[in-house]
């Protein structure tokens, strides 16, 4: 008992010393990854910063699987000014609301005076999503769209070309599953759970129409516009396209329903494809992806996706963090990323880059998709925006409300926010 | 207490040396209650006094963390916004229906689980411990474990329904449907509690009053409605009072089953607070409806102290 005591005091006392002395040496930097987004290969690609930075150790923390559940914890962290950790991965939407509340650092000294060049590196939108009144607050981590997946293999046995609009397509749609006669068939997924995937649910064919929710700061609401598309949306439930319970699709119920085989097109964002492609997918080599379709008469659009590093303003290693940061947003793990992982580059060369093209050879056509996405409305209230957006699409689809009632409501609301 | 009266003369005679270290080594009676008083009154003052204050202090600023302006006295425009919001009214009319729906409901059927564990078993444990479980299982795991038994497509619930011949319902896809499975979540994890507590009651029941009716020829139903029940009211009170203030506090089985879906039909006076305040950052707004949440469980809870006052 008494040698147990003391040789467990000796140990203590030993591990005390060592972790004492350890610390002095190096800097440990906590990173927080979104858990949908690889972040298995994420920690190979920060094994190679810790081989160059000796002095430097990275921990990886992740956890929620959608962006809400992760804001929901970051939006607590930061609230509470916890310094536990360093660096986080933020949605597109957010970096302009936690500059807003002052939770990161901008990156402006580090990069020095040509911060301008440095940003014309990247993609035009996320040169412009990380930058709010001159201050850059958070840098690129990979970029994404959405894109319309199909079923190769049925399109061809029934001789369908993929669809430019979305009337095209539900005439595909109602073709193919009236020749397979399978129950299990949906004709389509896109997402109508109350998740940030309906905002964009809701935009594509609004924006489609050419018509923006916001300009200046200032709402700019197209009552008509609004109804059909949620309208449109609601008819490809009514007309038994998509799943009579749609309304509790979430973006991976959709990949995963793909991926199973009941699904002939999906909306989906670019990390479906690496999964579509696995050896677990009843899809494997099946599978097209194209832009989404227009309205008739309108343009294609997507919605901008992708995702930034932040610098939290309460951690105790701000520069070293920023300087990880600038590592981890350069062209080098842009490309790794890209290779191992199917993440849609930042920068624009690498989607041509002869490796990359070798790895995930439709990249090539996914850039011009990701130049012309379009971008949520940037306001510091976009939590708010994005909740009455949502809300609203959930409730038509279930038929809680008609697309004339959920246009009004959501106009109603919106006011209130963007006043 | 007797010792404590007996010395107390004394201890007044050497507080008139008014000696403040006198005083603190005999204490009077009055001081040694504020001195024993204190730490318990330092403590309820620190983690309740103080956070009400703050939270009523709040509710008048406009305190918006999104906004990058610092907070500013406004003072009643919380409020004023909250009376043309239709969210607010929709979440309360929802919360009071919960309340007015599953309170009863839990009382029936923690009564009717009561008198069945009451039953003379021959092993009591089994039931009583199948009587615990719904109660120990934290609210959120009782809201994710019902939000699979009620999923349309793979859950237990609609299972049998299409056994019986009854095509499924999809519950989370109308308001009506969803606010359903959620009162009878509410019912079944709640009701346990409903159970231990007049089950307590139950057993304070003496035997002879039963035998009693026996001999002068009561049925049970009699026995039931004329010495059960009248016997079982002040455990009822406790078991509603704390059961109504739980439910206008409604919170994690909602959050967990339907995220107050479709649309924001079921979502819950405690949902909109934590979403003003936890998503939206709007600390100002979510103190304003905190309070008024407040200050309805205050006026419940008063009214049924009121009752158990003029019952005693």
């Amino acid at each position: 008992m008494k040698l147990n005591r003391s040789l467990t005091l000796l140990l203590a006392g030993a591990a005390m010393t060592l972790t004492a002395s350890a610390a002095s040496a190096q800097t440990n930097l906590r990173v927080f990854v979104s858990s949908q987004h690889r972040p298995d290969v994420w920690r190979k690609a920060f094994d190679m910063y810790e081989a160059k930075n000796p002095s430097v150790k990275v921990t990886i923390e992740t956890g929620g699987n959608t962006s809400e559940a992760q804001a929901q914890y970051l939006n607590t962290i930061m609230t509470a000014k916890d310094a536990s950790l360093d660096v986080m991965i933020l949605d597109v939407i957010r970096p302009a609301q936690y500059a807003a509340a002052g939770w990161t650092v901008a990156f402006n000294d580090v990069i020095g005076k040509d911060a301008d060049t440095y940003m014309k590196r990247y993609l035009p939108a996320y040169a412009e999503a990380n930058t709010v009144d001159g201050k850059i607050v958070a840098l690129p981590a990979f970029a994404d769209a959405m894109f319309l997946y199909y079923r190769k293999d049925l399109l061809e046995k029934y001789g369908i070309e993929a669809p430019k609009t979305w009337d095209e397509l539900t005439a595909a749609a109602k073709k193919v599953m009236e020749g397979e006669k399978d129950p299990n068939l949906q004709g389509l997924s896109f997402q109508g759970k109350a998740i940030e995937g309906a905002v964009c649910t809701f935009l594509l064919p609004y924006w489609s129409m050419g018509k923006q929710l916001v300009s200046n700061g200032k709402l700019n609401f197209d009552r008509e516009a609004a109804v059909k598309s949620l309208a449109m949306w609601k008819g490809f439930v009514d007309q038994g396209v998509a799943k009579k319970n749609i309304s509790e699709v979430a973006t991976d119920d959709t990949r995963k329903e793909f991926q199973a085989g009941n699904v002939l097109f999906a909306v989906n964002w670019s990390y479906a494809w690496g999964q579509f492609q696995g050896a677990d997918s009843a899809v494997k080599d099946k599978v097209g992806v194209v832009k989404l379709p227009a309205v008739k008469g309108g343009e294609p659009a997507s919605c901008l996706g992708g995702w930034e590093w932040g610098v939290s303003a309460y951690s105790n290693n701000k520069t070293e963090a920023q300087k990880f940061v600038q590592f981890a947003s350069s062209p080098e793990v842009s490309e790794f990323m890209a290779i191992n992982a199917a993440l849609l580059p930042q920068f624009g060369e690498v989607y041509t880059d002869a490796d990359v093209t070798k790895a995930v050879p439709w990249f090539a056509s996914a850039r011009p998709v990701v130049e012309t996405a379009k971008t949520r409305p940037v306001t510091p209230r976009y939590n708010e925006v994005s909740d009455i957006i949502r809300t609203t699409v959930n409730a038509v689809l279930a038929g809680t409300s008609t697309p004339e009632q959920g246009a009004e409501q959501m106009e109603g609301r919106l006011r209130r926010v963007l006043r | 207490m007797a010792v404590a009266s007996n010395t107390s003369p004394m201890i007044r005679k050497s507080e008139s040396a008014s000696q403040w270290w006198t005083r603190w080594l005999d204490p009077s009676e009055r001081t040694l209650a504020v001195l024993l008083l204190l730490p318990a009154a330092l403590l309820l003052s620190l983690i309740i006094v103080y956070p009400v204050v703050r939270l009523v202090w709040t509710s008048f600023q406009n305190l918006s963390l999104t906004s990058g302006v610092p907070a500013k006295f406004s003072g009643l425009e919380n409020y004023a916004l909250m009376l043309e919001d239709p969210i607010f009214w929709e979440a309360t009319w929802n919360t009071v229906l919960i309340t007015l729906i599953t309170v009863p409901g839990a009382l029936v059927f923690g009564l009717a689980l009561a008198l069945m564990a009451n039953l003379p078993f021959k092993r009591k444990w089994p039931v009583r411990l199948s009587l615990l479980i719904p109660w120990a299982l934290p609210l959120s795991f009782a809201g994710l474990i019902f939000a699979w038994f009620f999923h349309s497509e793979y859950g237990v619930v609609n299972d049998i329904l299409r056994r019986v011949g009854i095509s499924g319902i999809i519950w989370f896809n109308s308001a009506g449907w969803a606010f359903a499975a959620i009162c009878l979540t509410i019912i079944w994890k709640t009701s346990s509690f409903m159970a231990l507590i007049i089950l307590a009651g139950l057993q304070t029941i003496p035997r002879s009053l039963y035998e009693a009716a026996d001999v002068d020829g009561a049925g049970r139903l009699r026995q039931f409605f004329e010495i059960t029940l009248p016997l079982l009211k002040p455990a009822i009170v406790v078991a509603l009072i704390f059961r109504t203030i739980t439910a206008l506090q409604t919170f994690d089985i909602p959050f967990t089953m339907t995220r107050g879906g479709p649309g924001t039909s079921t979502s819950t006076l405690a949902m909109y607070i934590h979403q003003n305040t936890v998503d939206f950052l709007d600390l100002g707004y979510g103190s304003a409806l905190a309070v008024v949440m407040f200050a309805i469980s205050m006026c419940v809870t008063t009214v049924y102290l009121r009752m158990i006052r003029t019952k005693g």
